[in-house]
Order: structure tokens, then sequence, then C-alpha cells
């Protein structure tokens, strides 16, 4: 994820001069990178674990943080304001969850509006799952009449005027006309009725989690006091993305105040709740993953450097608190990198482990060199191609009608399915070709691929190769020989016929079959002339195509 | 050099004056019934003695690339935009047009910007939509006349495309193919000389044959010289192919440091290519914009191992019992059966651990993965990877930092850089850069401990140190490859005279 900063806005809510190196140097070992500096403008990116970075003020957080200006656990004040939002029934299948907040006193000029807008955007489209598990709205807090209900709403009652619009439109025009009733309307649209946000005197805030309305939820600089809402469909996602909105807005110099929510079975969630999560590691799990011997003091100080709470307990645990705007960590091991982190990925030494092993190459591996070696040796060059292919080369130009491993969403048609036989890669690279030095003699060696719902993932894969032959004139019994000279270098000799057998990739009576044990394996010949027309090729081709899976087999 | 002639110089000489006129090379070989090579190299020769003039001419012709073929067949974006345009009545918002004309997110740039530099269409803002209105009568258009040529075989141009063959030069639609023809003559002033020269001859036996050995006879006798301090004709033998000798290369460096080759399958169910791996069910790295998925003629795959799949469930569900939270959302089998293209090949690297639970272990794999990108000269719908575990009691990150410096040693990059990252299987999580002594500092690949999601439903309690690197990025690296296309490159040409050395 990419985050667009102001560089002087960054830095005074770091609160410490830095050059544009110490600062880039900094963010690559707290997981960020700076991608682009453009004037005062710059693109941080951040990896997707850490949500709670997804603007400047969580950048600046972490940094402050970790250069050791302000450690340890952040603390965030709460106030409970006593205002209500009231949830009806009916939402549990649908959109069952919301939590709230309140921030008074939050600067906003246009800048810092377009900030929250982004980190807002960026919070639904990646935590939120497209919004999905989780959307947030912002309000006017000073316009809205408490209690703030949470209901259903039948789609064609639902009237207002969305965000950025003049028209009041309904709930159907919404989905049809608003580009993101367009763009997230499946989300809600195939129930009866939709989630409404609204106010005790029926003003709506908003259709979560589609739009908000565009006179309660239109955030200017005449804005101080914010409302915040996070609706969705899992709890603690709803929970988290609430926290890291806020904690951003509070950061800015916004006061938090808490809002009660009411389910409909007389559940009540007090929200935000900053109460940290609280993880016991033994120290010495600590030191074993990361290799090193930590000291209980060291190792608190590195969790408070990442913006942990810490204390040592009696039995060589360490008590962590979790900051609750943090929602990667699930196990142990995430806060273990992070005591990795927080002592410096810079001062990890390298360690060569004594692990012993005896390595080899895998059997397929070594038979696919044999067989390249025995066609470099009957001077073949090598050719590699894609292994994904379009059906119109591998079976309509072929003249073959055969099953294809097909992809559902390809970028384009020429990469649509897996090829499943590797003599027509082998003539197109030909015919792309026919301005090169001749006679040609080409060859690939790889897998293709073959649907059979017998196998765990209905795609039987094995190892081909194709060998092509083309000048002005071509002879077949050369290409019978050579064949021969490869099939008695794997031992062979005894094992394989050749049988005479018509195929519309080859020229009447000019092609058979290759048996091992009796069994087909491949086929050569010379290419039909129709075949070579659809390829466009204006000179005679031989070639052999010979499917090893047997082969390796018999010699594990 | 000697004053003598040999037998096959003098032979090229004699045919020249026969025919006493400028003659091509292949037309000489020909008469002569020798290779055109062996001729031209014996003509190199006399000219350098100043006995005959060679005039190269080159000859040049065009063919399509990868991204030509394509526009030859579905049409120019720039005039699929505009016919859109056009068709919706020759004003329409950029949205619809795009739309309509099925442009994706990386062509319709490429058509607008075209459209606009060729003045078809105006583009302007109404009520903060994008418009699009047409600005002339395009009937036909020389770049596409000029792709449709191409694609029907026709290598020379006519002279009126001169402007669009550049256009489409500049956008790699099309490349420049030169073939050197040959002609040489007779040096006039020297023709006396060249007369001389003949007639004296060369003393001496051509050939040694089993009987001269046999009877002795070779005691008694001179042999002709041979022209022996020319370079060499080009010759077109049997070769590999360098990227797949790079690629043995590496396998070479991975069997060295004590890891053994595995292999798994490109289509994958997403129980392997995610599940096992604790990637969430709802990752967008599953969507359709990310990875390919498999269709027809079968969309699901099985479940072979039903104990196996319970206990990745309970992973996700809920941590199972590894003291994770797991991910707290619904795990579905029927995402778990979809089949997919193998986005990366760490699912090959838990087939391996599925059959090896015994530390130690140590696996690679080199092999191709493949995500859904439009191909184009930085990205590609294929890409090799170069991955490997080492699984042993006590390992730890300072470990596999250890494994990172001595693989990325082995194949000359002795810099490094260590940055934390993340991925969803592991943790902790490492980026590595390295130092290339021709391009600077590169992203090499990924690393980190495999969660304990991942590992403990396979009953593995030691660490499992994971990586990956880039294969077809470090080739490039070596080759001075720029254009990720040319990694398969279908240049014969080329592949004949490129080669990789270590």
């Amino acid at each position: 994820m990419i985050v667009e900063c102001r560089i002087d806005d960054l830095l005074s809510l770091i609160g410490k001069k830095l050059t544009l190196k110490q600062l880039e140097d900094t963010l690559f070992l707290v997981k960020a990178e700076v991608e682009k500096v453009d004037g005062n403008i710059i693109e941080i990116e951040v990896n997707p674990d850490r949500q709670d970075m997804l603007s400047a003020e969580g950048i600046a957080r972490a940094v402050r943080s970790f250069l050791c200006i302000e450690t340890g656990l952040k603390k965030y004040p709460v106030k409970k304001s006593g205002r209500q939002v009231i949830v009806k029934p009916g939402l549990s299948k649908i959109r069952p969850f919301i939590c709230c907040s309140i921030l008074r006193g939050v600067p906003s000029d246009d800048e810092l509006i377009k900030e929250y807008m982004h980190l807002q955007d960026a919070l639904t489209s990646t935590h939120g799952r497209n919004r999905n598990k989780a959307s947030i709205g912002l309000y006017v807090y000073n316009d809205l009449n408490f209690p703030v209900f949470y209901g259903l709403q039948k789609p064609e009652k639902i009237r207002f005027v969305p965000l950025g619009h003049e028209v009041e439109m309904d709930g159907p025009t919404i989905m049809t006309e608003h580009e993101k009733g367009i763009e997230f309307g499946s989300i809600i649209q195939r129930h009866k009725r939709w989630p409404l946000l609204f106010d005790s005197n029926n003003q709506v805030l908003s259709l979560p989690p589609i739009i908000n309305s565009n006179s309660l939820g239109r955030i200017t600089t005449e804005t101080k006091n914010i409302f915040v809402e996070v609706t969705g469909t899992h709890l603690p996602t709803v929970h988290q993305a609430l926290n890291i909105i806020t904690a951003s807005l509070a950061e800015r110099g916004g006061k938090i105040e808490s809002v009660t929510v009411v389910y409909p079975n007389g559940t009540i969630d007090e929200t935000p709740n900053f109460n940290p999560e609280v993880m016991k590691i033994p120290i010495n799990d600590i030191n074993s993953l990361i290799g090193l011997n930590m000291t209980e003091k060291q190792i608190v100080q590195a969790l408070e450097r990442m913006g942990y709470g810490a204390k040592l307990t009696q039995t060589d645990q360490v008590q962590v608190m979790i900051p609750k705007f943090r929602m990667d960590i699930l196990h142990p091991v995430d806060i273990i990198e992070d005591v990795a982190i927080g002592y410096g990925f810079d001062r990890l030494e390298p360690r060569m482990p004594q692990t012993m092993t005896t390595g080899k190459l895998n059997h397929v591996t070594r038979i696919k060199n044999k067989v390249r070696d025995l066609m470099v040796g009957m001077g073949y060059q090598e050719i590699m191609n894609y292994i994904m292919s379009s059906p119109e080369l591998l079976n309509d130009k072929m003249l073959r009608k055969r099953p294809l491993v097909t992809t559902g969403n390809p970028k384009s048609r020429n990469y649509s399915v897996l090829r499943n036989s590797l003599l027509p890669v082998v003539l197109e690279f030909a015919s792309q070709n026919q301005h090169t030095d001749y006679p040609q003699k080409i060859y690939e060696v790889g897998d293709v691929a073959i649907p059979d719902d017998t196998q765990e993932t209905c795609v039987d894969q094995v190892t081909s190769v194709c060998g092509l032959v083309t000048d002005v004139k071509v002879n077949i019994t050369n290409l019978m020989t050579e064949i021969g000279f490869l099939l008695r270098n794997l031992g062979l000799d005894e094992r394989f016929t050749f049988e005479s057998e018509d195929s519309s990739d080859f020229i009447e009576g000019r092609s058979a079959c290759i048996k091992i044990d009796g069994e087909v394996c491949g086929s050569f010949g010379e290419i039909s002339p129709m075949i070579l027309s659809n390829f466009g090729i204006g000179y005679p081709v031989i070639a052999f195509e010979l499917i090893m899976h047997r082969i390796t087999e018999w010699f594990t | 050099m000697s004053d003598k002639l040999t037998e096959g110089e003098r032979e090229v000489l004699r045919e020249l004056l026969n025919l006493s006129q400028r003659v091509q090379t292949s037309q000489l070989a020909s008469n002569l019934k020798q290779g055109e090579e062996r001729v031209i190299s014996i003509l190199n020769s006399l000219a350098s003695r100043n006995l005959v003039k060679i005039h190269a001419r080159e000859i040049v012709s065009y063919s399509l690339t990868d991204e030509g073929i394509e526009y030859a067949d579905i049409g120019l974006p720039e005039i699929r935009l505009f016919n859109a345009v056009k068709s919706l009545g020759g004003k329409a918002s950029f949205d619809d047009a795009v739309g309509k004309a099925g442009l994706d997110a990386e062509t319709k740039g490429i058509a607008m910007n075209w459209a606009r530099k060729n003045e078809w269409l105006q583009i302007s803002k109404e009520e903060g939509t994008t418009v699009l209105q047409c600005l002339v009568e395009l009937d036909q258009w020389d770049v596409s006349d000029l792709l449709e040529d191409l694609s029907t075989g026709k290598g020379t141009l006519s002279e009126k495309y001169a402007e669009s063959l550049k256009q489409a030069l500049e956008r790699k639609l099309v490349y420049e193919i030169v073939t050197k023809k040959f002609e040489a003559e007779i040096v006039q002033a020297e023709i006396r000389e060249i007369e001389q020269l003949i007639e004296v001859g060369v003393k001496g036996i051509g050939n040694l044959t089993p009987e001269l050995l046999a009877s002795d006879a070779w005691r008694n006798v001179s042999f002709r010289p041979y022209n022996v301090d020319i370079k060499p004709a080009y010759g077109n033998y049997g070769k590999k192919h360098p990227y797949a000798e790079f690629n043995d290369w590496l396998r070479e460096i991975m069997v060295g440091l004590g890891f053994t080759e595995w292999y798994g399958p490109y289509v994958e169910t997403e129980f392997w290519a995610h599940d096992t791996l604790f990637v969430p069910q709802d990752h967008v790295a599953r969507e359709v914009q990310d990875q390919f998925r498999i269709s027809d003629p079968y969309d699901h795959g099985h479940i072979l191992d039903k104990k196996y799949y319970r206990e990745v469930k309970a992973v996700h569900e809920n941590g199972g019992n590894t003291g994770s939270k797991g991910w707290d959302w619904p795990y579905s089998k029927e995402v778990a059966t979809r089949l997919c293209l193998r986005p990366h090949t760490t699912p090959v690297s838990m087939r391996y651990l599925y059959e090896h639970r015994e530390s130690p272990q140590k696996m690679f794999i080199i092999d191709r993965n493949f995500r859904s990108e439009t191909l184009s000269a930085t990205h590609a719908q294929e890409f090799d990877q170069c991955e490997g575990i080492i699984m042993d009691k006590g390992l730890a990150l300072r470990d596999l930092l250890g494994y990172l410096t001595s693989i990325c040693k082995g194949v000359g990059i002795e810099k490094l850089k260590f940055k934390p990252g993340q991925f969803p299987f592991t943790e902790p999580s490492v980026e590595t850069f390295g130092k290339h002594k021709e391009i600077g500092w590169i992203e090499l690949g990924g690393s980190g401990i495999f969660r304990p999601e991942v590992t403990q439903p396979l009953g593995i309690r030691d660490p499992v140190l994971a990586w990956g690197i880039g294969a077809g990025r470090l080739y490039m690296a070596s080759m001075g490859i720029n254009d990720i296309r040319d990694l398969f490159s279908r240049d014969l040409n080329w592949l004949r005279r490129s080669y990789f050395v270590r």
C-alpha cells in the first residue's frame, strides 16, 4: 500500500529534524520503504500487515517510538460522551456490527481532510476487504441528533442526497447511478432491506457501506467535531478499523469521546476501547526464534521501541501490552518479529547454521538433462516457451480437438490455456524465424498439462520433448535415426517400436507413433502442408514429440 | 601471410575472373558448390590482400512483436477507443467508451495517449466526468494497415508507411530484421597479378590419404598450405538455451549447499496454494485480478487427506491448537478446492514438508509460476522462482540471514541488506536486497520462518526457514536484459548467438 505524505507535515508529526536519508533509513528498518520523493510529497510503501501505518500520523507514531522520542504503549484518553447508537433488529444476517467514536476539536484544512479520506479509503479497501468486512463513515457531529439509529429500510423508501451530489436519490437509483453504488452495491443489493443509519430527526447519515449523505456526511474546514462510525460483518475488524482511524484523528489533536452501542438483545458495547490486549511470552521463545541472547531488559526496550507496553513477570516471561490499533498480532511469533525489528535488523548478524544434509537433483530433472544433452549432441538448438498458450494455436491451427486446461480470467486470449502438447508451440516458434539461416534444428523439453479428473488437481502434468527440423529439403530417415539414438541412449533399445499411423498432424504415409513396451508415448512424421499453411510456414518440416512420463517412471 | 594462394582461394578467383563482373556471394557459392559462409571467409582473406573487393548491402525487413500481433488481431487500442466513441454517437464519457471498447487498465492509457496525440478525440471535463468527442472521420489508419500487412507476411513495406513505421517501432509493435547480403568483384588493377598467382599454383598434396600413410609415401611429398589465419565463419550447432543453462547453474549451487530438488504441479487447489500457508480465504492474492483461476474442463479439485484438511480448517477458523487466534472467519471447502495456477512455488514446499516431517531437511525448487498480468516489458504472466526451505532443531532468524548470505554469494552477490517484510505464511519475514555489480541494489526476494499455523497442522514443531529468489530477475541482471519478454525470446538468431558463461 502506498501512503502519500507531505514531508514537512510528517516531520512535524515526528517532532524531530531528520534528513531525507535518515528518514528513509529509519522507515526501511520499520518495514516501510520510500518509493518516490517529489518536492514536498513523499510516497511511502507500507506492508499490508501494518494497517495502523496507512496514514502520516500512523507512520510518524511508529518512527517516533523507533527513534526513542516517545516509546512504549501510547495512551489515548477516552471520555464517555453518554451518546447512544441503537441497533435495530434484523441486521444479524446482513451487516450486524457497528462501532463509533466522537472526536472533538479536530483540526481540519483542505490537505488534512484529503488525508482523512485517504486513510478511510485505504482501510476499507484492505483491512475492510473492499467494504465487505468493514466500512467507515465520518460525520459532522454538531448536526446530529442523538440517539442515532442503525436499522433496515426498504430500498425504495431510502431517500437522501448522496455525498458529492445535489439531488435526492432513492436506494435503487443510488445503486444504478451513483459511482459508489455501482462499485459496492453488490455487498447489500441481494437483501430485501438495506442497512441505514439515521438520527432522531430521521435525517439519513449514510447507506452503509455505500455512501454518506451530503448534508451530514461531508466534512469541511468548518467541521471541528467529528462523529466516526464503522459498520461491518466481523466484529474484531470493525473495532480495529475504528481504533486505527480514531487514534489517527487523536494524533492530530482530537479529544476522544466514547459512544454506547446498544444491540437488540440488550448487549452494550462502549466504543472505542483502547484497553490493550495482554500476551505473555517466554523470554526463551524470543531468543531462540531470533537467535540472540537478549537480556530481559533489552527485550523490554525493543518492545517499547515498537510501541508495545512491556514488563517482566517472575516466571521468565515478558508481559506484553498490545496497542489496540495493531490488528496483525495473532500469535506470539508476531510479537517476536517486532522484538527483532526493535533490536534492529541492521544489527542482526547472519549466522551460518550447521544443518548437515546431502543435496541432489530431482530424478525428473536428471532425465530431462540427459535428453537435453542428447538433443544438443544431435545438433538441436534448445528453445524455451511459455506454458500458457491459446486454443487457436494448440487446437485450431493444428486441426486438433484435444481438451485444454483453461483459465477463467485470462488477460489475453494468447495466454488463456495451458499447453497440452509441445509440437504446436515449437511449430509457432519456427513460423517466427523463417528469415533465419537454414537448416534449423530446434527442440524443447518441458511440461504439458492434460485435464484428468482422477488427479488431485484434475490435471495430469507430464514432461515432453519435441524436436523439429526445417530446411529446403527434409529427410525423415535421418529423423528416425535420431529418435532411435535418443531412445537407445535412454536404455530403451529393446523396448521401443515405431508403428506407421496416420494423424492429421502429418502427411499421410509419412508418420508413425512411438511405442514403448507397446504403449503409445509419442509420434513423428512430416508435418502436413495444411498445418504448415495454418502456421504460415514456407518450408517443409519434420518433427517428433515424446511424452516422457513413462520413461521417467522406469528410472525411479 | 604466405604469398601463395590456397586451392580454395584460387578456385574463387578463377570463378570471379570467369564471370568478370560483380556477383552475389550466394551466386558464387552455388556456382562453386560450396557453402556461402566458406566462400565469404575466402573472399575476406582475398580482400585483405586487395585482390577482390567486397560490397555489403543491408536488407531491412520488419516483423511484428507479441504486442503487435495482438493489435493486428483485435485492433489498436486508440482505434478501438475511437470507434467506441463513434458508435456511441460521436460523444461519450471516458468510462463508457473504455467499457464499450473493452480496454483494460493498461491499454486504456495507451489508447487515450494516442487518440490525443493524433488529434482524433477531444477530451474535456463536463460536470466532473471526462468526456470524449470525435474530431475527425477516420476510415483508415496507416499504423493499422501496416500491422495488417505485416501480419499477413509482407516483410518489406511500401514507402507510404514511412511515418507509421516510425511510430510502430517506437511503440515496440514492430521490430527490424537486418540481413546482410554480400557482393564481390575482382580488383581490376590487380588483374595481372591475380592471373599470375593462379598460374603459379601451389605445389603439394591436398588430402592426406590412408594410402599415403600405408605406403609411407607421405615422407617424400609436401603438403599444400591452407589458409588458417582467418576468423572462422559462424556455425549453428546444437546448444542449450542460455536461460536454461542459468537455471542449471542455480541448481548446481543449491545441490552444492546440500539442498534436495523437489517438484509440484502448476495447477493447484487453493488448499495447497494458500490455505496450508495460512493465507486467509478472503485475501486479495486470491482475487481474479491477481491469480489465474481454472474454469474448464474442471474448476474444482479434490481433498485427499481429510485429517490434514480438518487441521488446516481449524487453524483458519480459530487457530486450532497452535496458540494462534486464527482468522475468526468461516472456512469454505468450496474455496479450498477451487483450482488456480500456482502464483508461487511455496505450495511445493508444503507438499515436500507433508512428506518429510522429520528434521533435518533442506529442499529447493526452480520452476514456473503464474500471475494474472498482461505481458509487457516489465510484467509477464509467467516467471520462475528459486525457492527453498531448511528445517532443523534450533534454527533462528539469524540462521536464515546466514543461508541467504551464502546463497547470494553463490550467485555472485556479495553485498546484502535485510529489511523486515511481510508474508502471510512467515513470521518473522525478511526482504533481501542485493547489490548487483552492474545495476545496483535490486530486490532479490522474500523469506522468513514459517508460522506455527503453517507447520503445526503437519505436526512439525521445529523451525522451518523459507526463502525465494526471482530466478528470472537475477538472469536478466546478469545478461543485461531489460525486457522481460526476452527471457523467452522467440528470435532464433539471438539464441544462436547468445550464451551464458560462469
